[in-house]
């Protein structure tokens, strides 16, 4: 069986949670023998076709690494050798070349006003088209994006199309309209998720068709799955819950070494309203009245660093919780093996990698009773997002009783151990042969 | 008669490195060397020597008529040695001319004045023993960093032995219908008073390249001409001072050569010395030209030379300033309390007034010469660096 997969994120081109997802996922299906075209938003009109589980790790790093991408645009090869070469690949697919000189995007109106005979049909692509026409940066990547897939879609075999997120469905409904084959969506999150509110119109709608015009919603968690089905309205037999994942990867060690002599409390994701960075504050504030000499460190970047920067030297919480700024691969390697506990209160999160990734660590977590993680594991506190004083109980707890603390670590460090990707891959596969039968 | 009382700020902060958390507890500097290298060998280029070697070519000249005088931080001195030891050198020549005052200040140009007076006179008894060493210079008049004052100063300062005179700001909100050009005395009249005259001074500091100003091009002509003005006002016969105080990098660094700054200088002592009522004098000379009965001013609350405001907000202002500042000062107990000495020394390195100067968040005008001044992206960078430190600082306590 053969995928064409379109996804917005994928190590190292990433900037959350769902590059790591794609990545697990994406490995686990290699193995079960299944071939996935990988079409990524890189800046050259390329796909990667991946057939052997090493695939994944071979992605020619040039196309992916904005610094990279750059260096590589302004070299010159004298041979195609020599260009193979330096992207750092072993085998010479013609398709990792361009396929063409990107033009100015054309195609999308005629493609989404063309008349359908079904009236559902005919108003999803009206939604679609109508909405993809915002003309910031990220909306005209989409549109980019989404011009590309009819190239691809049509150079390309394929049994069934597969779209992570909002960002890709207009290329993976494209695509279905040119193939006529079936197309999965992948809910990881929705503009609900991401805004915390009411979020961006025109987002809400593209989720919506591409929902629509699918032929299965896969939702990461349950808590997803309830999202799909009260706010968009999605017919609840094409949808499959499965839950997200993490497989250890053997190369890593987990190595502990403390930074502070003190406890150390993580917070570890984007600064943005989704993830609850002023919840972890505010139970800061409480813990180190009780226990001056914890530390909190917040990782991460996003629209509300500077005010929860500004927010905690108001507090006057002195140089106990400090600002670890974006990390890299290596750093949050480093952050995770010098903490003790770690805090997600996400105000909504449909599934949530980091704390298990936190847990392979040995940390203890903490997460919001609202992420879809808190469905998977046993050990790990869950705790309502805002329910400010019965975290900084349990926080004030385990500092009292760092042996709790430890063995609830140490339990979670097994159970993690259990979670693998193989059977969620096992699961989408699952949904790929109900379709081609 | 009116003497013109030339101070002169020499000081370079040792700025921080991009301190991560993940740098905490590895032993690493703190402070950016190359930086700071890079800095110093700059503007020793563009100002230090040059100006210094101008100074001494016009101290000579006018033997010894012309007088000038400096407040060299210690932080300043300590990276001349390291990075640009040509300059101190060059800064020696000018003391052995007998024309140079050099005044007292803290040696970490630092804000402890604000927090912790014991560490605060620590400070200005290190920095005197430096400048007897260095200069083998008796200090006699003092400058707070940023010449930030009030009337507990004083008090403080006249406990210290040797210092008689203090420089301060003419703010308008204290000196109201006063005139700067008089030398005044502290609340309780144990110690002189010399104001800027911040008009005349940045009429040179800031003023001098801007196209936009209505007397550009500055020359000596005319401003010679406004210093006579002055003088015109004067119809008792007491003595004026006319305080101009400034940023020695004004020469070559804020303004560059190609301004004409330098033949400016180069102009100005002979002019002034042509006319018999116009001269130089040292702050420390006050007592000896004040022909009067000089007005106590009562100064309660802190007042500086920085920023509109002239007040403490360009360093205290929001609350990453005072959250990091307050930290700190709470550490300098601890280590006292631990007597580490290295600790000390890295405590005191933070100390400096120049990292609080960073994080602050004023916009408008003054937002623009804060940004010059910094080596940061932003002032919530500035904060996490600093802070970062601190977290380390207090680590290697424990």
């Amino acid at each position: 069986m053969k995928i064409l997969m379109f996804t917005w994120e994928f190590p190292p081109l990433i900037s959350g949670g769902m590059g790591m997802a794609c990545y697990g996922m994406i490995k686990s299906l290699l193995k079960l023998g299944i071939e996935i075209d990988l079409v990524l938003p890189t800046k050259e009109l390329i796909y990667f076709p991946l057939v052997k589980v090493e695939d994944v790790d071979l992605l020619p790093v040039v196309y992916l690494d904005p610094v990279r991408q750059k260096e590589f645009a302004r070299m010159e090869f004298l041979t195609m050798q020599e260009k193979m070469e330096y992207m750092g690949m072993t085998v010479h697919p013609e398709t990792y070349l361009q396929l063409a000189e990107i033009q100015k995007f054309q195609g999308l109106k005629y493609f989404f006003s063309e008349a359908r005979s079904e009236t559902v049909v005919e108003k999803v692509w009206q939604e679609v088209a109508l909405h993809l026409m915002g003309d910031e940066d990220l909306f005209q990547k989409v549109q980019e994006f989404t011009y590309r897939a009819e190239k691809i879609a049509k150079s390309l075999n394929y049994d069934i199309i597969h779209c992570h997120d909002w960002l890709t469905y207009p290329a993976g409904m494209i695509t279905k309209k040119i193939s006529n084959k079936p197309l999965v969506v992948h809910i990881h999150a929705t503009e609900f998720d991401r805004s915390g509110g009411a979020g961006d119109e025109r987002i809400h709608k593209i989720e919506h068709a591409g929902m629509v015009y699918a032929d299965r919603v896969i939702a990461v968690s349950k808590y997803t799955s309830q999202m799909i089905m009260s706010r968009y309205r999605i017919d609840t037999m094409k949808i499959r819950i499965i839950h997200n994942a993490y497989s250890i990867d053997d190369s890593v060690v987990f190595q502990r070494k403390r930074i502070f002599s003190g406890p150390t409390i993580l917070f570890l994701g984007r600064i943005t309203l989704q993830k609850g960075p002023d919840y972890f504050l505010d139970v800061a504030e409480r813990v180190l009245q009780s226990h001056p000499e914890a530390r909190f460190i917040m990782a991460g970047s996003g629209d509300m660093a500077r005010k929860i920067l500004r927010k905690s030297a108001s507090m006057r919480l002195k140089n106990r919780f400090l600002f670890a700024g974006f990390l890299n691969r290596t750093q949050v390697e480093k952050i995770l093996g010098a903490s003790d506990i770690y805090m997600l209160p996400s105000v909504s999160e449909p599934f949530g990698i980091a704390p298990l990734e936190a847990m392979a660590y040995g940390v203890t977590a903490i997460i919001s009773k609202q992420a879809g993680v808190a469905e998977v594991v046993n050990n790990a506190f869950k705790i309502d997002f805002w329910d400010i004083d019965r975290m900084t109980e349990t926080l004030n707890y385990l500092l009292d009783n760092p042996d709790v603390c430890e063995e609830m670590g140490r339990k979670g460090k097994l159970e993690v151990h259990q979670i693998e990707w193989d059977a969620a891959a096992s699961k989408i596969n699952e949904v790929y042969t109900e379709l081609v039968q | 008669m009116l003497n013109f009382v030339f101070y002169f700020q020499v000081h370079q902060p040792y700025r921080l490195r991009h301190i991560n958390v993940l740098d905490i507890g590895t032993g690493q500097d703190y402070f950016n060397d190359e930086l700071n290298r890079m800095v110093m060998k700059k503007v020793a280029e563009k100002c230090y020597l040059p100006t210094n070697s101008l100074m001494l070519t016009l101290i000579k000249r006018f033997y010894p008529k012309f007088k000038i005088s400096y407040s060299i931080t210690g932080v300043a001195i300590e990276q001349f040695k390291k990075y640009t030891p040509e300059v101190l050198e060059s800064f020696q020549a000018l003391s052995e001319t007998g024309c140079v005052e050099f005044l007292g200040e803290t040696y970490f140009h630092s804000l402890a004045y604000l927090y912790d007076t014991n560490e605060f006179l620590d400070q200005v008894n290190m920095h005197r023993d430096l400048m007897k060493h260095e200069f083998n210079a008796e200090t006699e008049t003092f400058r707070n960093t940023e010449l930030i004052y009030q009337d507990r100063l004083s008090d403080i300062i006249y406990e210290v032995e040797g210092f008689k005179t203090i420089l301060t700001e003419g703010v308008d909100r204290i000196m109201k219908w006063r005139k700067p050009l008089y030398a005044y005395k502290n609340y309780t009249k144990t110690m002189n008073l010399l104001c800027k005259y911040y008009k005349m001074s940045d009429d040179i500091a800031f003023r001098f390249s801007n196209k936009g100003w209505e007397e550009f091009p500055l020359t000596v002509d005319k401003y010679v001409n406004w210093v006579n003005q002055l003088t015109l006002s004067e119809d008792k016969n007491r003595n004026l001072f006319l305080n101009l105080f400034m940023d020695y990098e004004t020469f070559g660094e804020h303004q560059w050569a190609e301004t004409g700054i330098f033949q400016f200088m180069e102009k100005l002592p002979e002019m002034v010395l042509a006319l018999p009522h116009l001269g130089f004098i040292f702050p420390k000379e006050v007592s000896d030209y004040a022909n009067y009965q000089q007005e106590a001013l009562s100064i309660p609350d802190p007042i500086s030379w920085a920023d509109e405001q002239r007040d403490l907000s360009a360093w205290l202002e929001n609350d990453m300033q005072k959250n990091a500042i307050e930290t700190l000062y709470e550490l300098f107990m601890k280590i006292k309390m631990k007597g580490d000495e290295s600790l000390l020394r890295q405590a005191r390195l933070l100390s400096t007034s120049d990292h609080f100067y960073y994080m602050c968040t004023k916009y408008f005008q003054d937002g623009d010469v804060h940004k010059y001044f910094s080596p940061y992206d932003s002032p919530d960078q500035a904060y996490i660096y600093f802070i970062n430190a601190l977290a380390d600082l207090e680590e290697r306590l424990s």
